[in-house]
């Protein structure tokens, strides 16, 4: 069994979709790549398994001033959440007292089981045990995920005294290690510097040593290198790598990147308009690539290893040209071998290692 | 600001959109201009001759009594030249100085030294309105499509506002105008009356791109001209600049971080490196035959969609961050984070050689 199993996840704001089934698994020591472009549901994923989304509405016509109580008779997904309502834990809910939110927050549906338990149905005191122990996470903008008027030593050693009971002397020791394993110089000194001090590379630098202060089994990696230069780029993909191999963490990598994928992840998910195009182990999908999506992914991209001036093939059209899953494909819009038979109806995600959602796949290899 | 506003419409080459009468609202009083532009259709002679660049920002310290303590060097002497018609790709990672080189080949920031000549013409000399109507021969696309247009224009009035600003045409005329641009860019007519917010990121880019080319500029520098947009929709973009520059004749100047990006749009790459170019070269040799190690370090770290290759390169880890660049390094500037640095490297500034033919190069050592 996977570390993580997500199953048919799936997550609505109001009427719009962001997720829509979608499924994969993570194993440990291992890397597993979303990949997909804005607006395709990769971040809300990520979102959704740590348990960060504001929770869905109350059901109509409930007074604002019950939430409590609206806690306690409603499943986690109350209006999406048919696939839920069973294995929703309406026991553990009142003790909580989940605070629901007005004209906003997500519908969460389906599974994402982590090591046999399913975190969508936790109780949110039960998650936050959780969260930064057993699985943690690293975001694209490292200046707003970090508190910019409390020193980083003391933002690592929260983690440590939370978690791990560590205090005082012990704490700041544990801290000053961290941050010599993420490769930052002069640890201790570092302890006492604001974020504003650091370089992007470092400030990112000290959200791994927080994200890896009480050893993970599950590590998800927002767009972590996305705002830094290549050159620091490189040494944080380095550092990523390095603990997936020694620690053998799990690693969920988010990112646009199809370069950064091609080195990092073993195995790889591409997402499109919230649903898995294409799913396959990293060498087998760089080889053959057999979604349209994937493919013209792959022709946008300028490469240093092919001949100058090689004409770009881009995917006409942008996401918003987009028609909905159940009607066909949503890609169709946009894709250079669209057939009758892409908008006749839900195409399904076929094939077992290298899966693919695209019903002209045989025609176009 | 002082005196009447002239309202004198200045060289605008519009005679690819067939309308004759927009130049001539009033006769040209300037006719150096005109010469300018003579020579800057001739192609293969360099457009745009930037010498010894220098933006030197002060650091100023004290409450009542301020003073200089020093100077930030954001760009600390470069100097390349442009062929008319050609794309120089500009590269270096944040903090080098490269879009800063770029607003001062714009005057957008004052040089504090050296010299930028478009077109024969020293721009760095130009003062008040003949400045302001020299703009128009050179205008910028910039990264942030959303956050470079007026939320309260439609696109009609962004884009009739340059020429307007250069009293170029009648209202009608400057509404035609902006169709036939936004026909070369790929949108429709329907699109005049609708604002920023309606579009997509890629859209927005477009009419960034739009709006620098309604006063039909010889040059145009791109500061990231892709780097907020989609992969997808990166590709479309950048095959759009370069469709452009073969319909209007235009000159580039790509600013850039990502070097496949650079590499696909220019002829020529320069690499900077705190405020001063490293190498430089034309983009296939530079992307050959790396011959500095800072060249040497981006190029190995530019991830790759290619598993086989990603597997089996040899990546250069650079240590560190960028230095200030208030306070540079002695010597050589890149000697704090190069692998190879020895002690001649602290002592003596490597001089801007030529290593091979029209391949220049900053570095001591022939790597």
């Amino acid at each position: 069994m996977a570390l993580l199993e997500v199953e048919d996840l799936r997550v609505a704001f109001g009427a719009s979709t962001a997720v829509d089934g979608v499924s994969f698994a993570v194993d440990e020591g291992k890397v597993v790549g979303l990949v997909g472009e804005s607006g395709c549901g990769k971040s809300v994923t990520s979102l959704a398994v740590m348990g960060l989304l504001p929770k869905g509405r109350p059901a109509k016509g409930r007074k604002a001033s019950q939430p409590v109580q609206a806690a306690a008779s409603e499943p986690v997904g109350p209006a999406g959440g048919g696939l839920k309502a069973a294995a929703a834990v309406p026991q553990a809910a009142p003790a909580t007292g989940r605070r629901s939110r007005r004209g906003g927050g997500a519908d969460v549906s389906g599974r994402a089981a982590f090591d046999g338990v399913d975190l969508l149905s936790l109780a949110p005191a039960a998650m936050r045990r959780r969260r930064g122990r057993d699985l943690a996470m690293i975001f694209q903008d490292p200046l707003s995920s970090l508190n910019p008027v409390v020193p980083i030593g003391r933002q690592i050693t929260e983690v440590l005294e939370r978690h791990r009971g560590l205090k005082g002397d012990k704490a700041a020791k544990e801290a000053a290690h961290l941050l010599d394993r993420v490769g930052i110089p002069d640890p201790t000194r570092r302890l006492k510097e604001y974020p504003h001090q650091l370089s992007g590379g470092m400030r990112q630098r000290v959200l791994i040593a927080i994200a890896v202060a009480c050893a993970p089994r599950l590590l998800i990696a927002d767009e972590p290198t996305t705002a830094l230069d290549v050159t620091i780029q490189a040494q944080i993909l380095e550092l990523l790598k390095d603990l997936v191999d020694t620690e053998g963490t799990a690693l969920l990598m988010i990112t646009h990147d199809l370069g950064v994928v091609a080195g990092l992840c073993d195995e790889v998910n591409v997402l499109y308009s919230g649903r898995v195009v294409e799913s396959a182990p990293v060498r087998e999908l760089f080889a053959r690539p057999t979604h349209p999506y994937t493919i013209g992914l792959l022709g946008s991209i300028p490469r240093l290893d092919l001949g100058i001036h090689e004409p770009l093939t881009p995917i006409r059209g942008s996401i918003a040209d987009v028609i909905r899953w159940k009607d066909g494909c949503a890609f169709a819009p946009r894709c250079d071998r669209v057939a009758e038979a892409c908008v006749a109806g839900e195409p399904a995600l076929r094939g077992d290692l290298h899966a693919h959602r695209c019903v002209r796949a045989e025609e176009i290899a | 600001m002082s005196g009447p506003v002239e309202r004198a419409a200045p060289h605008v080459p519009v005679q690819r959109t067939e309308e004759p009468d927009l130049s001539t609202e009033e006769p040209d009083v300037d006719t150096g201009e005109d010469g300018v532009s003579a020579d800057a259709a001739t192609p293969g002679a360099p457009l745009l001759e930037v010498e010894d660049l220098e933006v030197h920002f002060p650091i100023r310290r004290g409450v009542v009594v301020e003073r200089t303590v020093g100077h930030v060097r954001a760009v600390d002497g470069v100097g390349l030249s442009i062929e008319a018609g050609g794309t120089y790709g500009m590269v270096g990672e944040s903090g080098c100085g490269k879009t800063t080189f770029g607003r001062a080949v714009l005057r957008i920031e004052q040089p504090t030294g050296g010299r930028v000549r478009l077109g024969g013409e020293d721009v760095t000399a130009l003062k008040g309105e003949r400045l302001r109507r020299f703009r128009s021969k050179m205008q910028m696309v910039f990264q942030d499509p959303l956050g470079s247009l007026n939320p309260r224009h439609n696109v009609d009035m962004l884009l009739s506002e340059p020429l307007k600003v250069h009293g170029i045409g009648s209202k009608e005329e400057r509404r035609k105008l902006a169709v036939e641009t936004l026909d070369a860019v790929g949108l429709p007519k329907s699109v005049l009356e609708r604002y920023p917010h309606e579009f997509s990121g890629g859209q927005r880019q477009r009419l960034g791109i739009a709006r620098a080319l309604m006063l039909r500029p010889d040059l145009i520098v791109c500061d990231e001209p892709v780097s907020a947009l989609d992969v997808s929709i990166q590709a479309q973009v950048m095959n759009l600049l370069d469709e452009l520059q073969g319909e209007f004749g235009l000159t580039y100047l790509v600013i850039a971080h990502d070097l496949a990006v650079v590499r696909h749009l220019s002829d020529r790459v320069g690499v900077m490196y705190l405020g001063k170019l490293v190498e430089e070269a034309d983009s296939e040799s530079i992307y050959e035959h790396p011959r500095h190690p800072y060249t040497k370090a981006l190029l190995s770290a530019v991830p790759q969609p290619d598993p086989e290759i990603e597997a089996n390169r040899e990546r250069i880890i650079l240590k560190g961050d960028l230095p200030s660049p208030a306070n540079p390094p002695s010597g050589c500037r890149f000697r704090t984070r190069c692998p190879w640095a020895e002690d001649v490297c602290a002592e003596v500034e490597p001089e801007w050689r030529e290593a091979a033919s029209g391949h220049k190069v900053a570095c001591h050592f022939d790597l």
